[in-house]
């Protein structure tokens, strides 16, 4: 380390980790504090577990669900179905703007499509997707694709015609065609919009694919909610919504990093 | 004097929904070899109009656009560098060369020589964000010139750099293209910038725009744009063209 700074910038330094550490500090203290509330509330009946569960009582649930091995069967069959609707539905998205992009008549007409599409409660589609393709998986992945193709779709179109129109003719007068143009300019200079299309589709997915598994499962952690709610087993609900927010953290989490390496190898 | 460039009778309309716009109406004019051509007219006169058509990005509604050297490929330069952010300084500069099949070993060995002449050489593996915008604006012109055009067009170049670097950046940019003995068309607002920089300035109507009066600049060929401000023939020239545009 650098030993050469002066006393003010000593002291200044020592303040901002102080504050970061702080921050850090204060986050987990709010989760255990939060946990104990919890926990004390329902030990000495002030609210009542049996509707509102408890921290310990999830502990055991998931416990139980670990040595049964229902926990890994019902966690991977939602996580096989957001990863396949997350894929689907980002490259499919991407590729539609392409298309949109490249074919501007195209994308004339079909705008207020777009708009409408948009706006739409996809969730809506929920009886014709199941009569249409049927109960299960299949129809579980479709409902995700719907919730994030369209969001994706918008999002990298505007991308792509945001990109500076005289970047474009600079790449026309030096004779480059309209592949070289998108794999040249338009593809790297959208690079940040598709970081937070994959954002976006991180938490949609989830929606989505939890949405399919109320309408149509027999399995998943969407299956265990809605059948924790209809037999009144609170315990396996939260112990299942827990689980949730542990998948969707990691998969940011993961999107965070390759943002992180992709930008480091530019 | 070779000729290089001949605009015979252009004439240029642009349709939208509500009118009819004579952009360009009648203009012919030649450009000789080694010209450095300013053109300074009216604000919304069809400058830069006229540099896309030289350019050829947009047809005349009537009229011809001669070169007469087998060499068409022009250059090109905005008003901002349009360097790309996510390619370093080498990358930037042979960017044109891998269109068209151009990446020759001749041609990438130009490149590097323009690099190493005009004192890029240490920052070849640079990002475009770490280079003041001066250095910039000179990578724009080294990226354009590393595709040997026959012609340059210089759309404002300068304008969107603070006084100071503007220029340096000027002296900059005209003694690499006196060097490199390029033809040059310079768009500006600036009429300093015109006679620092030029051998002639077309001085263009307004809309529908024609060549109002051509202003032959005779300076001693050694002076730099920045002694150029300095030589007393610099003000007369200043004058002439200010009452032009009035």
């Amino acid at each position: 380390m650098k030993n050469n700074y002066s006393k003010e910038h000593k002291k200044y330094l020592l303040k901002t980790r102080a504050r970061v550490f702080t921050i850090h500090f204060s986050r987990i203290l709010l989760f255990v504090l939060l946990l104990l509330l919890w926990e004390l509330c329902a030990r000495f009946n002030i609210i009542d577990p049996f509707i509102t569960s408890s921290p310990s009582r999830i502990v055991k649930q998931l416990g139980m669900m670990i040595n049964d091995g229902s926990l890994w069967h019902h966690t991977w069959v939602t996580l096989y179905e957001t990863i396949l609707a997350f894929s689907i539905s980002t490259l499919l998205g991407t590729l539609i703007a392409i298309l949109l992009y490249s074919i501007p008549f195209v994308r004339k007409v079909l705008e207020p499509y777009l708009v409408i599409l948009n706006s739409l409660p996809k969730i809506a589609l929920g009886p014709l997707i199941i009569v249409w393709i049927g109960t299960g998986t299949k129809a579980i992945v479709v409902m995700g694709i719907l919730i994030c193709i369209v969001i994706t779709t918008i999002s990298m179109l505007n991308g792509y015609l945001s990109v500076e129109k005289e970047k474009i003719l600079l790449l026309k007068t030096m004779g480059a065609n309209k592949l070289q143009i998108f794999f040249r300019l338009i593809f790297p200079a959208t690079f940040s919009d598709m970081i937070s299309v994959l954002k976006i589709n991180v938490g949609m997915s989830w929606v989505g694919v939890i949405m399919g598994e109320y309408l149509t499962s027999r399995a998943g952690l969407g299956y265990l909610i809605v059948y924790g709610g209809q037999v009144f087993k609170l315990d396996l609900v939260m112990s299942a919504i827990v689980v949730l927010c542990l998948l969707a953290a990691v998969m940011y989490f993961l999107v965070s990093l390759l943002e992180m390496y992709v930008n480091r190898k530019r | 004097m070779e000729n290089l460039l001949t605009l015979k009778n252009i004439q240029l309309t642009y349709h939208s929904p509500k009118s009819e716009t004579k952009a360009i109406e009648n203009l012919s004019f030649d450009i000789n070899k080694e010209d450095f051509i300013s053109i300074v007219g009216p604000s919304g006169c069809g400058k830069t109009t006229l540099l896309s058509l030289i350019a050829g990005l947009i047809k005349p509604t009537s009229g011809e656009i001669v070169f007469h050297s087998n060499n068409s490929q022009v250059g090109y330069m905005f008003q901002r560098d349009n360097l790309f952010e996510w390619l370093n300084i080498w990358k930037n500069v042979s960017l044109g060369l891998t269109f068209h099949k151009r990446k020759t070993e001749e041609n990438i060995a130009y490149a590097k020589e323009l690099i190493e002449k005009y004192g890029l050489k240490d920052f070849v593996s640079h990002f475009p964000s770490e280079l003041s915008g001066g250095m910039r604006q000179r990578v724009a012109l080294i990226r354009t010139l590393s595709l040997r055009p026959e012609i340059l067009l210089l759309d404002e170049p300068f304008s969107a750099l603070d006084y100071q670097t503007r220029l340096s950046v000027q002296n900059d940019v005209f003694s690499i293209i006196k060097h490199e003995k390029k033809t040059a068309i310079l768009v500006t607002h600036d009429i300093g910038e015109a006679i620092v920089m030029s051998s002639k300035v077309f001085i263009l109507s307004k809309r529908p725009a024609m060549v109002k009066k051509i202003i032959n600049l005779d300076f001693d060929q050694s002076l730099t744009p920045f002694q150029r401000r300095k030589d007393e023939k610099y003000q007369p020239y200043f004058d002439e063209i200010w009452e032009e545009l009035q």
